[in-house]
């Protein structure tokens, strides 16, 4: 029913929406956690460490990087075909004037 | 309705010329052209740059008061702010890295050769551009460290015969490193060094485009063909893969090793031990330290100062100095490069120590 273009941008879409929400949603709702947290941690200390302000950001964060990752492979593994099928068709000269 | 679409604006953006351009444009496909993934990697880092500086912009505020504070507030509150600030600096330094690995590797391979001077030229400028982005960039979260290593740097010019204490004093705003040094710093950074960033650029690859890429020295001498590719699409794919890669690593030490936020800076506190600038200053940074204070009748800082200048002067002339390339002269320029990039390596090492 679905070209295999097609079903690959389907997947990737949903592993964006997968990986994404639990991302943002949990920084979002964690906003006065997020301030209490902040304003005891600069009394102890005054030198402010960035990093995940809680355990649901610090895993959205993994899954992130994991799918991140996860993509960056298989964008590549189907870029590294189209490079193969492009220079095919330069050598065959498909493009070029001489042909036209 | 694709084809309709296309033709529409066409019609109005002459599309099908540049995509007529793009695809007739050859890459040549040679030893050195690994090279040419740094030209591409630079406008990737530049884009990241640009992007992550405008969502920073909305909650910075570059006043004495509240610099520290909001710098402090993105990295606490805005949800995933401290990811945004840590890419926007990671980005900074992949920026330049890349910046002084495409100059050198123009340098070795002598891309700079008759018609590229101007491009060479151009290249030049655009790096005294970043690293002047990186040194108005690092003053902003205005903390003890950027606030002493600021004041280290603006008093450099100072020793400049003449002109010196002016420009310390136009970098700076007045006498000393104050809020309106870092309200300059701040229009510096994102209002006027972007507008000559964007021109240079425009003219650099402008330049790039009308010149085409370089072959190697010794091919062209020889006049021997070297195999080519069209730039879109076939190069273009090769250098997908190349970004893709440089974004996840990107992302990745963003997320893993993001920078902190110092307490705000006092202007009345002393400054704190071992002030460090960026990593990219350290070589000129130690440089300046083996300096002995007194030479002849002049102090060290300013022979140093005046030899970096005349050093900064050989190498925007570079391609007009190294105008026989294949012969001893050339030969000599290029062991200059060698010894440029270990003089650099060992001295960043030994100002770290």
């Amino acid at each position: 029913m679905f070209g295999k273009r097609v079903l690959v941008h389907m997947v990737l879409f949903c592993f964006l929406l997968v990986s994404f929400g639990p991302l943002l949603y949990p920084a979002q709702q964690t906003v006065e956690e997020l301030q209490t947290d902040t304003a005891q941690s600069e009394e102890e200390s005054e030198k402010i460490v960035a990093s995940p302000q809680n355990i649901k950001e610090e895993t959205g964060i993994f899954v992130f990087v994991g799918w991140m990752w996860l993509s960056i492979c298989v964008l590549v593994f189907f870029l590294r075909l189209k490079i193969r099928e492009a220079d095919r068709l330069f050598r065959l000269k498909f493009f070029s004037d001489e042909k036209e | 309705m694709k084809s309709e679409v296309q033709s529409w604006l066409d019609e109005r953006f002459g599309l099908l010329g540049i995509t007529r351009f793009l695809t007739h444009k050859k890459v040549p496909l040679h030893k050195h052209t690994i090279w040419f993934y740094t030209g591409s990697a630079i406008l990737l880092f530049f884009t990241i740059q640009v992007i992550t500086g405008f969502m920073l912009i909305l909650y910075y505020k570059p006043t004495l008061e509240l610099a520290n504070e909001s710098v402090g507030r993105i990295m606490t509150e805005i949800p995933l702010g401290w990811i945004i600030r840590s890419v926007h600096s990671w980005s900074a330094s992949f920026m330049i890295a890349f910046v002084f690995v495409h100059l050198m590797s123009i340098w070795i391979t002598k891309s700079y050769r008759k018609p590229r001077e101007l491009t060479w030229m151009s290249g030049v400028i655009l790096l005294l551009i970043s690293l002047f982005f990186g040194f108005t960039g690092y003053l902003l979260p205005w903390d003890a460290l950027s606030f002493s290593a600021t004041k280290v740097g603006t008093d450099i010019p100072r020793a400049i015969p003449v002109v010196g204490a002016w420009v310390t004093s136009l970098l700076r705003g007045g006498e000393d490193v104050t809020g309106d040094t870092l309200t300059r710093f701040y229009g510096i950074h994102i209002c006027i060094l972007p507008v000559f960033l964007f021109i240079l650029l425009g003219i650099h690859i402008y330049l790039v485009q009308k010149q085409g890429m370089s072959l190697p020295v010794e091919a062209e001498s020889r006049g021997e063909k070297v195999r080519e590719i069209p730039f879109w699409p076939n190069f273009v794919y090769r250098e997908m893969i190349v970004w893709l890669l440089l974004v996840g690593i990107l992302l990745s030490l963003g997320i893993f090793l993001p920078p902190s936020l110092d307490k705000a800076a006092d202007l009345m506190a002393p400054a704190p031990e071992g002030i460090k600038p960026e990593w990219y200053f350290l070589f000129l940074f130690q440089t300046l330290k083996i300096f002995p204070a007194k030479i002849l009748f002049v102090t060290g800082e300013t022979l140093a100062v005046l030899l970096m200048i005349f050093a900064g002067a050989l190498f925007f002339f570079l391609p007009f100095i190294d105008n026989k390339p294949l012969q001893r002269k050339g030969k000599i320029i290029t062991g200059a490069a060698y010894i440029l990039i270990i003089y650099a390596l060992v001295m960043s090492i030994w100002s770290l120590l």
